[in-house]
């Protein structure tokens, strides 16, 4: 009963998002505002609808209601409570409503929040919003239903993949989402901007917190996934080039081109036409990224062999948004040439130009590589993938040629650098970032990815030191206070700009953790039986013993580890080679030893019947700095956000 | 500098620098491509395919499976339910690796008619299997689901 009362409140909303659309025609004909309210009414609706929507089917989880198709097909009666709600999103149709469900939620808080504020694009807002809504919902009642019958009802459901019963897991698709959705806000509004003809700097000032907030959303989102990959699928790395991790990279490269990008437009009324095209990128991008993923055209761990009217329906979609977004883009050309040209090549307009070709170049290798193997399989009917090694090798120059700029940008001066600023800015970082590269070679460490990155990040990294020191040593001196005190109120001056920093710190760590933990990772397989040891690195790992343990849902085969540097116990570890109950799925649970900001990393990939173990340890130096510089960044985002607001905005 | 000369020096770099990156990102993509294929096509293959990286998806030959006694590693059979062949694999196969299972394996087809692998992919879901296979015909698992579910 429960869920076809979300059946019913989704269907409900469908027919809204079509009221929602016709009431923001009328809305523009007519010029009569109350068909607005109709519209923002209709949204709000919508909201309300997807939320009870969304309830009936995590109660339908709770109370373990397996005549739902989907709750017999991704939960059962042993399952945890914790990993039942996230089960809810663990299967193609739930993680579909979620998304729409979350779209409605900000289309709804965005229209409330600047409906005083921005009267004029509000229909178009609505309208755009209420479309993109119908899209996915069109999708779930008719495709992709959460809400279907199972009959007979099953005893017991299948259970859902062991691999997702993790708390990395519970948050994930989430955080991903809320990114890719919170980029539909700016969309809308550039969408909005394009069908009302009013293409000033508007919409890209009121929209700029959404998109810092989508942008840390879906950073965040990655992050996790990587960090899930990392500790449960037992192989040590975070990041694999997936098809799946590539699908959301996309939007996210392009999404950071567009964040720096639009301040050119902000400050210089240039890139007009150009933001409008990132943004709509950016958009289209989190779309084919939900839709790759979700639809099964990639063959990736993520995904299932499913059924190709998905494939069809998802692929009319997505066209139809990119169609009328580049459509109406081309149609308003004429009226978006800037007026302003660039003044210098050396400037900080150019600066973000070159960031921009660098993020956008990374975004089309990502798509090639992704999306290749389908054009030559449509094509030539041959099955084809593209490495790890492509990545690694375009991307290398790529990241470090936007960790230089990241140095530049900030630092130089807009319209035009005068040689004089060029020398007093840029000399002493520079010899900074050449002398780490001497230390680092004189320590003995001769990877070349490894000494152009302690180029950049000295470099970079002294430019953010050198002029945040300079701005608060003229602060307390002219404030008469001391030096922490200056460096808050230089800070609070002009917070927008400082929490950017704070971010461009985070990414320096991020790319600190990713050199050392990709170059510098020893890795030791061994088959060993009880009171055997194995040698890696400055380490002793003693198999101590194998027993027997039980969880709620599965059992496993235990292996207890000590671990010796020199004669002196560190740590005991314990990597699991569970079995799930239900499934009798195995999966293989590592057990990591932080040290030195570095892991110790051990699994226990097998145990024969004769008792000889495999074990595989890693060392992994410094990866505690990717999810640490992760979380910097993320630092430096609220504090942007939460930045208290000045006149003109 | 006039306005004019401005306008070129921007677009002339913009194209350098880019085109130094589209080269970059194309230059050696022809290279990185592993072809797919299944363990017939994988049998008709001459020899300059030898010693070519490439995948094969397939299913896992019940009792063909038969572990190394001196070091990490095994053999087994790999079928498209027309051909099946002999692949030789070093390392730790991931845990949904099974007898009866759907694998993708890369590696190297070799002279003495074997394929000798160090990757085994491994799929989130267990009723997942190579899409390919489901072209070809096999049995879908998806099927049984549904069967086990009503029991």
């Amino acid at each position: 009963m429960i869920i076809e009362i979300g059946h019913f409140s989704v269907v409900i909303a469908l027919v809204l998002s079509v009221f929602g659309i016709v009431s923001s025609f009328i809305a523009v004909q007519t010029r009569n505002v109350d068909w607005v309210r109709v519209g923002r009414i209709s949204l709000t609706l919508i909201f309300i609808l997807l939320f009870i929507g969304m309830a009936s089917l995590i109660y339908s989880f709770l109370v373990r209601d397996f005549s739902v198709h989907y709750v017999a097909a991704t939960s059962n009666s042993q399952l945890p409570l914790f990993y039942t709600v996230a089960a809810v999103w663990g299967g193609h149709e739930g993680s579909l409503l979620l998304w729409v469900f979350i779209l409605s939620a900000f289309s709804t808080i965005a229209v409330w929040l600047h409906w005083r504020t921005q009267p004029a694009i509000m229909p178009y807002l609505i309208g755009t919003e209420c479309l993109l809504i119908l899209g996915f919902l069109l999708l779930i009642v008719f495709l992709s239903s959460p809400f279907e019958r199972l009959i007979p009802t099953p005893a017991d459901g299948k259970d859902l993949n062991p691999l997702l019963q993790d708390p990395a897991m519970v948050m994930h698709p989430p955080m991903l989402y809320m990114g890719y959705v919170g980029f539909s806000i700016p969309f809308s509004f550039a969408m909005a901007a394009l069908f009302s003809g009013r293409l000033g700097e508007e919409w890209i000032k009121v929209t700029q917190r959404w998109t810092i907030f989508a942008w840390m959303c879906l950073t965040t989102g990655i992050l996790m996934g990587g960090y899930w990959a990392y500790y449960e699928l037992g192989w040590g790395g975070y990041w694999g080039w997936d098809p799946v991790e590539n699908a959301s990279f996309m939007p996210w490269l392009v999404g950071t081109a567009f964040l720096h990008s639009v301040m050119v437009q902000e400050k210089r009324k240039m890139f007009k036409v150009w933001n409008l095209f990132l943004i709509i990128v950016t958009f289209s991008l989190s779309l084919i990224g939900t839709f790759l993923v979700r639809s099964g055209v990639l063959t990736s761990v993520h995904t299932f062999a499913t059924d190709p009217e998905r494939g069809l329906y998802i692929l009319i979609f997505v066209a139809t948004i990119i169609g009328i977004a580049f459509g109406t883009l081309i149609l308003r050309a004429n009226k978006l040439k800037s007026q302003v040209e660039m003044d210098s090549m050396v400037s900080r307009e150019s600066i973000f130009l070159f960031n921009n070709l660098f993020f956008l170049v990374a975004a089309a290798t990502v798509f090639l590589g992704t999306l290749y193997p389908l054009m030559i399989e449509t094509w030539q009917g041959a099955k084809v993938t593209v490495g790890p090694p492509y990545y690694n090798t375009v991307f290398m120059p790529i990241a470090l040629g936007l960790l230089f700029l990241m140095g530049v940008g900030p630092y130089i001066p807009w319209r035009k650098a005068s040689q004089a600023s060029l020398k007093k800015n840029f000399v002493v970082p520079l010899a900074i970032g050449f002398v780490s590269t001497i230390v680092l070679f004189a320590l003995d460490i001769h990877s070349v990815f490894a000494l152009a990155g302690a180029f950049v990040v000295g470099f970079a990294g002294s430019n953010i030191l050198i002029d945040f020191g300079k701005i608060s040593l003229l602060y307390s001196r002219r404030e008469s206070i001391n030096l922490l005190k200056g460096s808050l109120l230089a800070f609070t001056s002009n917070q927008r700009r400082y929490a950017g920093m704070i971010t461009h710190v985070g990414v320096l760590v991020l790319v600190i953790g990713i050199i050392a933990s990709t170059v510098y990772q020893t890795e030791k397989v061994v088959s060993l039986r009880v009171g055997d040891e194995f040698v890696i690195e400055d380490y002793r790992i003693k198999l101590e013993r194998i027993h027997e343990v039980r969880g709620k849902n599965w059992s496993a085969q235990e292996g207890v580890f000590e671990v010796y540097e020199g004669d002196t116990l560190l740590t005991t570890l314990r990597p699991q080679k569970r079995v799930y109950d239900a499934s009798q799925t195995p999966t293989t649970e590592s057990a990591i030893y932080a040290k030195n900001m570095g892991h110790i990393f051990l699994t226990m990939p097998d145990v024969s019947p004769d008792g000889v173990a495999v074990a595989r340890g890693v060392i992994n130096p410094l990866i505690l700095w990717v999810w640490g510089g992760g979380g910097i960044m993320g630092l430096g985002v609220l504090l942007n956000i939460f930045r208290p607001r000045k006149k003109d905005e | 500098m006039g306005a004019k000369n401005k306008k070129v020096g921007v677009i002339v770099s913009i194209m350098l620098v880019g085109g130094a990156l589209t080269y970059l990102a194309l230059g050696n993509f022809g290279e990185n491509l592993v072809y797919f294929f299944t363990p017939s096509e994988v049998k008709a293959f001459s020899s300059e395919y030898y010693q070519k990286k490439v995948r094969v998806g397939g299913m896992v030959v019940e009792g063909s499976m038969e572990a190394y006694a001196d070091r990490l590693g095994m053999t087994f059979e790999l079928t498209d339910g027309e051909a099946t062949i002999p692949v030789t694999f070093e390392g730790i196969p991931p845990d949904l690796f099974k007898e009866g299972q759907g694998a993708v394996v890369e590696g190297y087809w070799t002279n003495t008619h074997h394929f000798q692998s160090n990757l085994i992919m491994a799929k989130h879901s267990e009723d997942y299997m190579p899409i390919e296979l489901k072209r070809a015909g096999v049995k879908l698992p998806r099927k049984d689901f549904m069967k086990t579910l009503v029991q």
